[in-house]
């Protein structure tokens, strides 16, 4: 069996419990049956049968993944983990979810399902994530309070945070001691915003400064490996970054992957697979067809003319960008599809975050070496180091 | 017939790999039938398998990523210039099973160095007999190879002869590059060895011995007169500043070394 891993960013439904301003899902009242979750599995254990792929993550989403209520995913999870037992591979459940309508009669699925860990989101100052009545202001009220009980059930809780217009006004620096201080979290993320979807208003608080948001980033990571690195704190993608540059080992986000066509798909409620959840709710001429009409997965995906695109990106780039005279190819290859996609109609181009990333990643290196070198004069070894000119075997045989 | 221990690695057609009872050998593959067919089920004496001219072919590496037998690949490129992008098709692969690549040296080489490098695969650069142009494109390979920070794998023979000029490995070039009969037995189309077990011996001897530029070389036991084949004339100016780059590198590392060992107790 293979090391590889592949994953799912699972929708059971297109629905919402909130309102969002700049969510660009097509939010219709369609729910994933339960009598389809069978089928769905056994696509997705033969797809992996013939990958020869042990395991397979899937990460539950929406719309809004806790409208399908508790009981669902224990009667979901249990076809799916016990049809996978039966062929010798396993899923791996996450849970992605506005924490809205969460209440302790989740604790007992979180646990045995998704290890007592789940993903949501806030942003900082919140400004967009909204309810449908009492907006940004209630939204983030009704937010903390189930933020906080769900940490005092006892689960991990990761937050994203997309950063918009307001984010970089307040500075990292406020930016930072919300999350850490206020909400108390010992682990969160930045996103790079990006307009999905059709166009809309609110677009223009996302549509950012590329040297404001590389002087933010840079600033922010810099205050956690301050204040946050040695204390505990993750902060995504800074924390994988400084792991790659520092010698260990590094699982870096989807985003710079050398190509993320192989590694995972989106399913949503209705069958239709697609590279991501962006593009499963957003962009149909992208579509590689439907799970539940077509009778083998690994087939379409080899065969989906609109996946050879994804496929192809990434060797494209590298023959007409200048991707490969970049010293930071090895961790970014051209950046996100569907950054490029929104941004300028085709994915045939590298991420318009091009300059922002490699302010990042320059400062990554700095922090990662200086660790480096900490380490090697208090004589510890990084975990993991990647074999090199150092290590001095003889010929590479292979 | 018993496996003789002793007996040089075959380099083999897929053909006569499959009824090769000798001992260990390499599988050269050259299609995609063949490789669906070693992939599935390689023959018990084969220590990887050799794919040449199909690294254009997506069908092949999506097969190449699948299955349960990690049996390694040395995946032989024929042009770094136009094939480096390729190298994005073994991007699964190589999660699935060891993969190395071959390259030879010629202009465009660092297009190939840098996309290997990038997805963090080991490279073996076949350097023949450079011309002016090659021996600039292999210089800046070795700039690269020693000094950015992106290369993780090995880049082979600058890997190896760094080992060697710091005290680490022995052997000459002809080893290194896999291509000494004496452990890498090459055959052409019959089966039959290219050169004698001894050629590396009888070769150097013979260079010697007619007064060749080797004589006074102060690299002659690290290339053994590899870059005086096939052509003895071939003139060694340009490579002997490429092992001098490597040697200085080599006495860096040691000296740096040997302060840092010295220094805690100062």
């Amino acid at each position: 069996m293979s090391n590889r891993v592949f994953s799912v960013i699972l929708l059971p439904t297109a629905e919402c419990n909130v309102a969002c301003d700049y969510c660009f899902e097509h939010k219709e009242p369609h729910r994933l049956s339960m009598v389809l979750v069978p089928l769905l599995t056994r696509q997705l254990l033969d797809h992996l049968e013939h990958e020869g792929i042990e395991e397979c993550e899937i990460y539950w989403q929406g719309g809004e993944a806790m409208i399908m209520g508790p009981d669902w995913y224990v009667e979901a999870g249990k076809i799916m983990d016990s049809a996978a037992e039966a062929r010798g591979r396993r899923f791996t459940h996450y849970l992605q979810t506005n924490l809205i309508s969460y209440s302790p009669a989740w604790d007992d699925v979180l646990r045995s399902m998704f290890g007592s860990s789940l993903g949501t989101s806030m942003d900082f100052p919140n400004l967009h994530r909204k309810l449908f009545k009492g907006g940004a202001e209630a939204y983030s009220s009704v937010w903390t309070k189930r933020l906080h009980e769900a940490q005092a059930a006892g689960h991990e809780i990761g937050v994203i945070a997309v950063l918009h217009k307001g984010s970089l006004e307040a500075g990292a620096d406020a930016f930072y001691r919300y999350y850490t201080e206020e909400l108390g979290l010992t682990s969160f993320q930045v996103n790079t915003p990006f307009p999905g979807g059709p166009a809309k208003e609110i677009e223009d608080e996302f549509d950012l400064d590329q040297d404001e948001l590389a002087s933010f980033l840079v600033e922010l990571f810099d205050i956690w490996m301050e204040r946050g690195h040695a204390q505990g704190v993750a902060l995504g993608p800074f924390d994988a970054l400084v792991h790659h540059f520092s010698g260990e080992s590094a699982r870096l986000p989807c985003i710079w992957k050398e190509n993320c066509s192989n590694q995972f798909i989106s399913v949503d409620s209705k069958g239709t697979v697609a590279q991501c959840d962006c593009w499963v709710t957003s962009y149909p001429e992208s579509f590689f067809g439907n799970v539940f009409r077509e009778p083998d997965l690994t087939a379409m995906l080899r065969k989906s003319p609109a996946r050879r695109e994804f496929v192809e990106r990434p060797k494209h780039l590298v023959e007409h960008e200048d991707c490969l005279s970049c010293r930071f190819l090895s961790i970014c290859h051209g950046g996100c599809p569907v950054r490029t996609y929104s941004a300028l109609g085709t994915m045939l181009a590298k991420d318009p975050y091009c300059e922002v990333y490699k302010a990042v990643f320059g400062r990554a290196e700095h922090h990662g070496r200086t660790l480096l070198r900490q380490r090697h004069a208090e004589g510890k070894k990084p975990s993991g180091s990647a074999p090199g000119p150092g290590s001095m075997t003889t010929a590479a045989t292979p | 017939m018993p496996e003789d221990p002793d007996l040089p690695l075959a380099f083999l057609t897929a053909g006569q790999a499959e009824a090769y009872l000798d001992g260990a050998c390499v599988a050269i593959l050259r299609t995609r039938e063949e490789m669906e067919h070693w992939l599935r089920e390689p023959a018990p004496g084969v220590e990887w398998l050799q794919v040449e001219g199909l690294i254009g072919d997506p069908e092949v590496w999506a097969v190449a990523a699948q299955g349960d037998i990690d049996i390694p690949l040395d995946v032989v490129l024929d042009d770094p210039a136009t094939e480096f992008s390729s190298l994005y098709r073994l991007v699964d692969v190589r999660l699935a099973r060891s993969v190395r690549l071959t390259m030879p040296a010629k202009p465009g080489l660092m297009k190939g160095l840098r996309m290997a490098a990038s997805l963090n695969l080991a490279v073996r650069i076949l350097p023949g007999q450079p011309d002016p142009a090659t021996l600039e494109e292999l210089g800046l390979a070795a700039e690269f190879y020693l000094h950015d920070s992106m290369v993780e794998s090995p880049i082979e023979f600058f890997h190896s002869l760094l080992a060697l000029f710091r005290g680490k490995a022995e052997g000459t070039l002809w080893s290194f590059l896999e291509q000494d009969p004496a452990t890498y037995s090459h055959r052409d189309p019959d089966g039959k060895p290219l050169r004698p077990v001894d050629f590396v011996e009888s070769h150097l001897a013979a260079l010697i011995e007619s007064a060749a530029e080797c004589e006074s070389c102060r690299w002659q036991s690290a290339c053994a007169g590899y870059f005086k084949s096939p052509d003895p004339s071939y003139d060694c100016a340009g490579v002997k500043q490429l092992l001098a780059t490597i040697e200085e590198a080599a006495n860096e590392i040691g000296s740096e070394i040997a302060s840092q060992e010295v220094a805690p107790s100062a």
